[in-house]
């Protein structure tokens, strides 16, 4: 008796234990996270001013109004540029990084705890501190440019100069942790590889490259679908680099897309347009994480 | 070594190292808290006010605490943009709101078109103040429905500050009516600044665009609005010559190019780096207390084309509040003669209230960093003369997108026309 | 048996150099060396340079050229940083925020990945996909119905409204997921269970002991990126009573800011970060580089 109760507990207990275990995040997730998702696309179909008291449906016109807004389409341009002016060096100099890192060097964790420095402090005070740095009167690389007379550039005012400014923060900021993922990865690659190359006389980076890379390429698969979700969402550079202004610089030159969501949304408080402008935002993402996924893809096959 | 020792070994290390971080931290974090976060409510009602910029109302807070031993009042202070932010989120929240929260001009629009969230100060015996405020002043305060919303605190005022130590070394004249004789007219200030820029190349004649962009919108009789939700951008012509006039400046290379209450542009009244400051009331509190090492070098004559006005704000008292009568019996002093009086001969901002315009306190008042200049005589005329405009909800974000046309101007990144049909365009999304 | 997938212990080869040449990794070039100098540089040079900016008084700092060496104002320049009450109450609130989300976090993801790495249920895997696809979901996109949610519930401005939304996380669960699937031996598992210990025994007598060195790095890495988060406690907390982040942001740009306050903020902002990093840096490069899909 007493057993056949105790062994119905223990079926009760390795039934629904897991269930247990896993609730709680779903239980969270579902009201934090999915919920807010599916009633962003809800919010998106109103004419939804957050301080009046009703809201009205108008269906898509939101989506429609997004199409024709040249602001949205500026940010989404801008958000484009400086992903690939911040994710193609990043890649680059973390490879290199990586390889420097995996070679026998003497007390390794320094090299790699230097590596890591920069990711650790906040992305405002790095702006902050770059922010200075790219400062047109009083800007240190102004005053290193002025050394060879080669003129004060005004960071903030041109497209090109302000956007690459704010790529420069983050390439600065995530170059030395996707290195380290890199040198994970290489470290896992098979040793006898290697031995066989150098028994063909092939140099260390004819190693690198004909080896390495090719054996890391899902790594770098991974690191690319990750920075293009992490760049697609870029705030607090372009808004702290334009001192605290919503537009991104005088002709929103520097304005992302996230930037261009906090405009309508906590300026002008336009919650439908901006959730119409999230959802449009998520598939543009979905979008790109994916040709980043194919292309990727079709190179590694060839 | 066996897996279950390593573990063991890990454990130890990773919670010994664990210990000493937290202890660090808290030793060097904690003490600070303490001392500054006692929140000692000891039966006391706690008033907070939330501010914006500078409004000199420290030492009325000791003040009013010590007339009224119930109450203990706290200053919430944050940056404009983000103060009215807030505001409207706590307001459509319903929660958050400081007890009494001020609200500049360019933002007052959009809360007197909300009254429901705010108490009628009319049922604290407001209406027997109405005599102490100018017609508009109180107007702007009260909704469609006639409900007192705000009572006005400063007014902006308009006059001209400038660099005397700038002046001597461009060889134009310090003596402040010399000054004015240079610029009766915008046009004039800007040909004037031309011949300073001449002998003084490396100093910027004005700050920016946004200083003088404001100070020629507010002298005209038609501003960004001609009435209740109808902007004018497009068509008032006043509007269009405020920015040819700051446009033409900025061509012609007068600014130093800072965006104005930036970082920079503070780095830049500390050091000099330009010569004039168009200078309503308020503007010189900003100067005193970022030009700190200047004192004496700063000046005040009359403003190109005379009069005109650019800010001033209002206390308001939110309906959420859990002390409406102490509120309001706050705002109502804060906002008095006496208080306000007080309030510009510390600081700057000028009041409101029109009763004092001839009381020797502020009449014969000089202040002694701007060179001991007539600062209250300037300033009553200025505002006895003021003819206002109306200002609608979106007042603040509409010049905001003007003066980043005129800024893509200064940088060279547009041309004039190009850059005003863009401002039109987006103004045209606004509305 | 292998119960933790030993980080390599790197320090034997860095004091006694070998002198072979390996066929895996080549005996660094002088050039190596003078790059990897130079990513020194590069990585510690904004640090010192916050540290010289905090240090002068403000009308030095806009000078050419620029300081290049620390003055003597640092600590009046904190003093002046705190002295608004604002750096203090941002200090105490991060810390409340941080300290919560990631007991939680590492609490709920060590229940679920016990529960997908060791467990048998219905369903398992297409909740584990599931969970690996609300990684890559962007946060962002949901901030306004958060908010209304947040208003609705009348925590707008509210330290609850910045730390519910972070209580799970998707990493967390994958990250708790691939390490004890390696860490806790399925047979130590089934030993406990036929001594007659429950699940939720063997979660506290088994799990919970093999876990530690991971939940040590799952709390590092989540400390410090709530720690740094922006745009979600802008949104939703106010500006007089901010996290670290948003108070410096506040510093950095606006009527009373000025360049040395910035700096000073920056400074102290990232002190515990530095802290954590100095204690605990060898963990977190072992929890990044674990947390790779090559593994």
């Amino acid at each position: 008796m007493a057993r056949r109760r105790r062994s119905r507990y223990h079926r009760l207990d390795v039934k629904a234990s897991p269930y247990l275990y896993v609730l709680p995040f779903f239980l969270l997730f579902g009201v934090f996270g999915a919920f807010p998702l599916i009633y962003t696309a809800w919010v998106s179909f109103f004419d939804w001013d957050f301080l009046a008291e009703t809201h009205q449906w108008i269906g898509l016109d939101n989506y429609w109004r997004l199409f024709s807004d040249y602001t949205f389409w500026n940010a989404v341009l801008n958000t484009a540029q400086i992903l690939v002016l911040s994710m193609v060096p990043q890649l680059l100099l973390a490879l290199l990084l990586a390889y420097a890192l995996n070679q026998r060097l003497r007390s390794p964790r320094f090299w790699q705890m230097s590596a890591l420095l920069p990711n650790i402090t906040s992305v405002v005070a790095v702006t902050i501190i770059f922010g200075q740095l790219f400062g047109r009167d009083y800007g240190m690389i102004n005053w290193f440019l002025g050394l060879f007379e080669l003129g004060k550039i005004d960071w903030q005012a041109g497209q090109a100069s302000s956007q690459i400014a704010i790529a420069t923060m983050i390439v600065w900021r995530w170059t030395g942790y996707t290195a380290l993922i890199y040198l994970a990865a290489m470290q896992a690659v098979p040793k006898d590889l290697y031995a066989a190359a150098s028994l063909d006389g092939a140099t260390s980076f004819q190693q690198f490259r004909m080896i390495t890379v090719p054996a890391i390429r899902p790594t770098i698969v991974f690191t690319v679908i990750i920075s293009t979700i992490a760049g697609m969402q870029v705030l607090a550079e372009p808004l702290l680099f334009g001192g605290g202004s919503i537009s991104g610089g005088s002709d929103r030159q520097f304005q992302t897309l996230s930037l261009y969501l906090y405009e309508v949304g906590f300026n002008r408080w336009e919650f439908g347009y901006a959730s119409a402008a999230s959802w449009l935002m998520f598939a543009l993402i979905v979008i790109a994480a994916s040709i980043n996924y194919l292309f990727l893809g079709r190179i590694r096959r060839h | 070594m066996s897996s279950e020792r390593y573990v063991e070994r890990q454990l130890l290390v990773v919670s010994r190292r664990l210990r000493v971080f937290l202890c660090t931290f808290v030793a060097l974090v904690l003490p600070a808290p303490l001392a500054g976060c006692g929140d000692s409510d000891d039966g006391r009602i706690r008033l907070t006010v939330g501010t914006f910029g500078e409004f000199g109302y420290d030492q009325l807070y000791r003040e009013y605490e010590a007339a009224n031993p119930g109450i203990r009042i706290v200053e919430r202070v944050t940056r404009a943009e983000d103060h009215h932010k807030n505001l409207a989120a706590h307001l459509a929240t319903n929660t958050g709101a400081a007890d009494v929260e001020a609200v500049e001009e360019g933002w007052l629009g959009q809360f007197t078109a909300a009254p429901n969230r705010f108490i009628d100060l009319n049922t604290y015996g407001a209406a027997t103040l109405k005599s102490g405020w100018p017609d508009w002043k109180w107007n702007f305060g009260t909704s469609a429905d006639g409900r007192v919303i705000g009572l006005g605190t400063d007014v902006g005022g308009m006059a001209m500050c400038y660099r005397r130590d700038l002046f001597t070394r461009a060889g134009l004249p310090v003596d402040r009516t010399e000054v004015a004789k240079l610029w009766p007219s915008w046009e004039k200030y800007i040909e004037t600044g031309a011949r300073f820029k001449q002998q003084v190349p490396d100093v910027g004649w004005m700050d920016g665009p946004t200083s003088m962009f404001r100070s020629v919108l507010g002298q005209q009789e038609v501003g960004l609005y001609d009435g209740p939700d109808s902007i004018v951008v497009g068509t008032n012509p006043s509007v269009k010559k405020a920015w040819d006039l700051s446009a033409q400046a900025l061509e012609r290379g007068l600014s130093a190019r800072l965006v104005a209450f930036s970082s920079d542009w503070n780095a830049g009244l500390a050091q000099g780096s330009f010569a004039t400051l168009a200078c309503p009331s308020w503007m010189m509190t900003l100067i005193q207390e970022q030009a700190r090492n200047a004192a004496g070098q700063w000046d005040v004559a009359t403003v190109p084309g005379g009069g005109g006005n650019w800010g001033g704000s209002w206390l308001t008292v939110p309906k959420q509040t859990e002390h409406p009568a102490e509120a309001a019996a706050l705002a109502v002093w804060l906002t008095a003669p006496q208080q306000q009086a007080a309030v510009f001969r510390a600081s700057g901002n000028f009041p409101s209230t029109v009763s004092l315009y001839k009381d020797p306190v502020i009449k014969d008042f000089r202040n002694p960093f701007f060179n001991n200049a007539p600062v209250g005589r300037f300033f009553a005329t200025s505002v006895t003369r003021l003819e206002p405009q109306y200002i609608g909800p979106r007042t603040g974000e509409i010049a905001t997108r003007i003066i980043n046309g005129l800024s893509r101007v200064e940088q060279g990144r547009d041309t004039p026309d190009e850059s005003w049909r863009k401002v039109l365009r987006e103004v045209e999304v606004l509305s | 048996m292998a119960v933790v997938s030993p980080p390599r212990r790197t320090a034997t080869p860095a004091r006694r150099p070998s002198r072979r040449r390996g066929f895996l990794r080549h005996q660094p070039s002088r050039l190596t060396y003078l790059s990897l100098l130079a990513l020194v540089f590069f990585s510690a040079f904004p640090f010192y340079y916050s540290i010289v900016v905090a240090s002068h008084d403000n009308s030095v700092v806009a000078q050419m050229p620029p300081p290049l060496f620390p003055g003597g104002n640092l600590f009046d320049n904190i003093e002046r940083a705190f002295g608004t009450g604002l750096m203090t109450r941002a200090l105490v609130n991060s810390f409340l925020v941080s300290g919560t989300i990631t007991i939680s976090v590492v609490f709920f993801s060590t229940l679920a990945g016990f529960a997908f790495a060791k467990l048998r249920f219905r369903g398992r895997n297409v909740l584990l996909l599931i969970i690996i696809g609300t990684m890559m979901v962007p946060t962002q996109i949901a901030i306004i119905p958060l908010y209304l949610l947040m208003a609705k519930f009348q925590l707008v401005g509210t330290l609850p409204a910045v730390i519910v939304p972070s209580m799970v996380s998707g990493f967390g669960v994958f990250f708790m997921t691939q390490y004890l699937r390696t860490a806790v031996p399925t047979t130590l598992i089934e030993a406990a269970r036929a001594d007659g210990c429950t699940t939720a025994g063997v979660l506290w007598y088994v799990v919970r002991p093999a876990a530690r060195p991971a939940a040590a790095v799952l709390a590092t890495l989540t400390f410090m990126n709530s720690w740094n988060d922006f745009f979600w406690p802008l949104v939703a907390l106010n500006p007089d009573d901010p996290t670290v982040q948003v108070a410096l942001s506040s510093l950095s740009s606006g009527y009373a800011g000025d360049f040395s306050l910035a700096f000073a903020g920056a400074f102290i902002a990232t002190i515990p970060l530095l802290l954590v990093f100095f204690f605990l840096g060898r963990r977190i490069i072992t929890g990044i580089m674990q947390g790779t899909p090559n593994r």
